[in-house]
């Protein structure tokens, strides 16, 4: 096999056109030369014209023959061939060895671990590197990872580093490890041979990346760090090892949805467990645990290279946080048959009201109708600002505008990260209080005293509109009719992004709005809390309305039980009530990362290791599981690509594939087992040049007859000397 | 010696050099005046030529009384009459006559010096020259003269001419041929670029009278060897046609095509008992007629 190293010069063998173009195109330079008949220079040039043809055809494919030797010689050719013997020596290289390192790699085939194969596959590389060979390597993770970043000769040390690599509980991009490595191979000074290994185990997702790429390229040239120029695809050698099993063989809990999203003390939540399965239908046993105790093991058949799902109750959870696990049967691919999740279970939720006795006091008595319920809290709107609302799962402000500025700025900061605000207005404030506090659904215009006979009102929940980002359903026992008397509400201007009107009394007259504002929502009413301004308080809906209220906001804000490997991840969306002296630990016990972003937005930094997090708060004496971590399931959807899909796919041109270390190490044998024959062209050039300079002087001699005289002896005789 | 005559082409040196030489006829001629030729009458020289029966009439001196003593019959002695050589110089001037390789003279003005030095060479013998000049048609035919005034006028109209364009070297040959009514020399300077079965059958022609024919085929060296380096668009000097060619490429074959050309009138000119010669215009002139002249006498022995 012939291949080029250099194939930009192959434009260069067009230059072979040059010596056709010039006969073709060069301008006779003739001088008009009396001559004293034409007769014989026709009849002579009729007589030599075939065998100037052929003399001119014989310069004409030698000058060809030498500019196409030339052009091949810079185009860098190397012959690939098994024969040969020791003649064709072995040429200098640089060297590149990506290891997929997706937890796909950690299925078990008869001869061990796929990533084990690879590891060795990749040393027995470097042992076929020759002396003054450069290698690097590099490991595919959710980011690429360089091991050695330079290409370096010390093959040693880096079959060393190799077989000391772990395999990532993670996914893998091989597009970006790849072009890391070309890069690194690009910076070496020198021209050598470039190849670049990649030890993988054939599965698709992995090189979703090329696909997705090569599918960019067709509608628009981006600027991506994955992208691999059309030249480097042309000059670089790639190998690669599809190590894995041709047909696999796997199950796995791939995702699991917990309802009620809040779990209250003496509720049963209800797992909705999606199962993966890659290879035929199987019956599968699945097996939930809770707090290491087995709570339900149901069977499932699922269907052929599809997802099955399958439900648990489980009911008699304790207020707390619990550590749950979905588990299927342990097959080849171990690494994915549990699924972890928390199922974070409520006593009651803690509610704190603002305002003054009077205008709390209805509302007090709904939510805390005994008097040892601690689980409601009224302190004064001037107290606000010395408790820490974090505490709490929703704030009722009754009557209580208006509020200092460091107040409002924490209530806000409080709806922001997830809390509940639900505000009554009252007589205390003007209407001008309620301009400081930015996060209302609608600011208030003014009051309206509501005329006697026009008092009685139906109550009326407007339905969600489309792209609603705030809901509410409400729910009354049967057989009431939601019907309040008014006697003056609170008029409202435009609403405010992400608000809606959630229940109007009467026609059109705002009685309930709602906004969402981070991840927390703030209700607004237009009525007092207490009986100075509606009947509302002492209504057969007034509890349950307020409890929904509080209920869905405390659902809305709930942290998912289960998240996924990731980076750059808000706090508030992943460990509830975090506090800047949390100390969050990863389950290899190492302290997660944590980092404020300027403006009090905390973030992780890195999520990678899979597990139950723990966050050891001060003063507490046992840590508390905060997250559970599981990995990205797609890599659980085994499906082998074929050497055809990914040379489509990459679009690399020369691209080598086996399936096993042994295929690999005969296919480098055959593929190194080559030479430049750079130097055997431009010698060929040497010789074409003299031979074409000897040929065309031999044509002169042979043509001006310089020596040759026809001359004429005394007797008169031609003699031609 | 007159510059404009003779002198202008040929120098006392040269001259000297011709002074001692003759051209012979190898042919009985019929000259005007008595000369040192062979007649192809009976005259009154000393050489004895045959016997024949008296008539009446008949000077008595001439009996041979030998013979009337032993045959008793009267014979008289007949003896081998001698005269003057006539050579009538035929001078090609057609356009082809006018080409240099730049070097050595035009084939022309070769021809004119040529027939000067053999007109000089024939006066000095005491015999008569005549010329004919030709090129499209007959230009001017000049008699036969014993006198050097005579050459030298001839030569002045010479030198008036220039080369023409075309040529008709084989009709005026004939015409030639059947102008002149004696036997004579005839030489012909020409380069014989013309129609070559018709010129064989013009000099053919010369020889059914039993003239004595010399060819003079006047020719430049480049014409025979086409040493000619770069290409070049060719004119030719009497058609005004033109061709491209390479002469390096197809001097091998200009080279043999010339050769059989030449040779097929040298073979043509033997059989006809015709004396050939090839003159290279490179040549000198009077180092060529010296040697041809003591060639010619030297065969004739």
């Amino acid at each position: 096999m012939l291949v080029f190293a250099n194939p930009m010069f192959l434009w260069a063998l067009t230059a072979a056109a040059i010596p056709l173009m010039l006969h073709m195109f060069q301008r006779r330079k003739t001088v008009v030369t009396p001559f004293p008949t034409l007769r014989f220079l026709k009849a002579a040039q009729k007589r030599s014209s075939s065998r100037i043809k052929f003399e001119n055809f014989i310069l004409w494919l030698l000058r060809t023959l030498l500019l196409l030797m030339i052009g091949f010689a810079f185009a860098l050719p190397v012959l690939r061939t098994t024969s040969g013997g020791s003649w064709l020596t072995r040429t200098r290289r640089d060297v590149a060895i990506v290891l997929d390192a997706s937890y796909s790699m950690n299925y078990e085939l008869d001869r061990g671990k796929v990533w084990d194969i690879c590891k060795e596959a990749a040393a027995g590389v470097i042992e076929g590197l020759l002396s003054g060979d450069r290698v690097c390597v590099y490991v595919a993770g959710d980011t690429p990872v360089p091991v050695i970043e330079k290409p370096t000769t010390e093959h040693a040390t880096v079959t060393q580093a190799i077989r000391a690599l772990t395999c990532q509980p993670s996914s893998s991009k091989l597009d970006e490890t790849v072009a890391l490595a070309l890069r690194s191979l690009e910076q070496q000074e020198g021209r050598r041979e470039r190849e670049i290994y990649i030890m993988t185990d054939g599965q698709a997702v992995p090189w979703q990346g090329f696909r997705e790429a090569a599918k960019k390229e067709e509608k628009a040239a981006g600027d991506d760090k994955a992208k691999i120029s059309r030249e480097q695809r042309d000059k670089v050698s790639f190998f690669a090892l599809l190590a894995g099993a041709q047909q696999p063989d796997n199950a796995c809990p791939s995702d699991v949805k917990v309802t009620p999203t809040l779990l209250l003390a003496g509720q049963s939540a209800r797992l909705n467990v999606r199962v993966g399965r890659t290879g035929p239908a199987k019956q599968i046993t699945v097996a939930v645990e809770v707090d290491g105790q087995e709570r339900g093991r149901r069977g499932i058949t699922t269907e052929a290279d599809t997802e099955s799902s399958l439900e648990f109750a489980i009911g008699g959870l304790e207020p707390g946080v619990h550590v749950a696990k979905i588990s299927t049967p342990q097959d080849a691919l171990p690494v994915d048959d549990e699924f972890l999740f928390l199922l974070r279970v409520r006593k009651q939720l803690p509610v704190l009201i603002a305002g003054p006795q009077e205008a709390t006091r209805y509302l007090k008595a709904a939510l805390a109708p005994g008097a040892a319920d601690d689980s409601v809290k009224q302190i004064d709107a001037a107290e606000l600002a010395t408790v820490d609302l974090r505490d709490y799962q929703a704030l009722f402000l009754c009557d209580a505008f208006p509020l200092p500025g460091q107040s409002t700025l924490r209530i806000e900061e409080y709806a922001k990260t997830g809390g509940v605000v639900i505000v009554f207005p009252g007589d205390r404030a003007d209407i001008a209080a309620y301009a400081e506090m930015k996060i209302l659904p609608a600011q208030p215009k003014g009051t309206e005293e509501v005329p006697v006979e026009q008092a009685a009102r139906q109550l009326k929940r407007i339905p969600n509109q489309k792209d609603q980002v705030v809901n509410f359903n409400l729910s009354l026992p049967p057989g009431t009719v939601p019907t309040v008397a008014l006697k003056r509400v609170l008029t409202f201007g435009e609403l405010q992004e992400n608000a809606a009107v959630l229940v109007t009394a009467g026609d059109g007259v705002p009685f309930m709005t709602g906004r969402a504002v981070g991840r927390g929502r703030v209700f607004m009413f237009s009525i007092a809390a207490n009986r100075d301004w509606s009947t509302f308080p002492l209504t057969a809906f007034f509890v349950p309305v307020v409890h929904q209220l509080i209920r869905q906001g405390a659902g809305a804000s709930v942290q998912p039980p289960h998240l996924v490997q990731g980076s750059n991840i808000p706090v508030n969306e992943a460990i509830p009530n975090y506090r800047e002296d949390d100390v969050i630990s990863a389950p290899s016990g190492a302290q997660l990362s944590i980092k404020d972003n300027g403006n009090r937005t905390f973030f992780i930094e890195n999520l990678t290791e899979p597990g139950i997090y723990t966050r050891a708060k001060a003063g507490a004496a046992q840590p508390e599981p905060v997250m559970a971590v599981n990995t990205d399931r797609f890599e659980s959807r085994l499906a082998p690509v074929t050497p055809q899909e990914l040379t489509e796919w990459t679009g690399f041109k020369k691209f080598l594939t086996a399936k096993d270390p042994e295929e690999l190490k005969r296919l480098i044998d055959e593929y190194r087992n080559g030479r430049s024959l750079a130097e055997i062209f431009l010698w060929i050039a040497l010789l074409l040049s003299l031979l074409e300079w000897w040929v065309a002087n031999r044509a002169l001699r042979t043509r001006t007859g310089a020596t040759e005289k026809l001359t004429v002896d005394l007797a008169g005789k031609v003699i031609t000397s | 010696m007159s510059d404009e005559g003779i002198g202008s082409y040929l120098n006392p040196a040269q001259m000297a050099k011709l002074n001692r030489l003759a051209l012979n006829s190898r042919y009985v001629v019929e000259g005007t005046l008595a000369g040192r030729h062979r007649s192809a009458q009976k005259g009154a020289s000393t050489e004895f030529a045959d016997h024949r029966s008296y008539m009446p009439g008949d000077d008595l001196k001439r009996i041979d009384w030998k013979v009337l003593g032993r045959t008793d019959k009267y014979y008289v002695r007949r003896y081998q009459d001698e005269t003057n050589l006539r050579v009538y110089l035929l001078i090609d001037r057609s356009g082809s006559m006018n080409y240099s390789s730049g070097e050595h003279k035009t084939k022309f003005t070769y021809a004119c010096t040529l027939a000067a030095a053999l007109g000089y060479v024939v006066l000095k013998a005491r015999d008569a020259v005549g010329m004919y000049i030709y090129g499209e048609k007959m230009d001017a035919a000049l008699p036969c003269k014993n006198s050097f005034n005579e050459l030298n006028n001839a030569l002045k109209i010479l030198k008036g001419y220039k080369p023409a364009k075309g040529t008709a070297g084989a009709d005026v040959m004939h015409q030639i041929a059947e102008s002149i009514n004696r036997r004579a020399l005839v030489v012909i300077i020409s380069d014989l670029l013309d129609d070559q079965p018709e010129i064989i059958k013009a000099i053919a022609h010369f020889r059914k009278n039993l003239h004595d024919v010399i060819v003079f085929h006047t020719l430049d060296p480049v014409e025979l060897s086409l040493e000619i380096k770069r290409g070049a668009e060719f004119e030719d000097l009497e058609t005004g046609e033109r061709m491209i060619a390479d002469p390096r490429s197809m001097a091998k074959e200009y080279k043999d095509l010339m050769g059989t050309f030449i040779e097929d009138y040298r073979k043509a000119c033997s059989e006809m008992k015709v004396d050939y010669r090839l003159v290279k215009t490179d040549e000198p002139v009077d180092t060529f007629v010296r040697a041809y002249l003591e060639e010619r006498k030297r065969l004739s022995r």
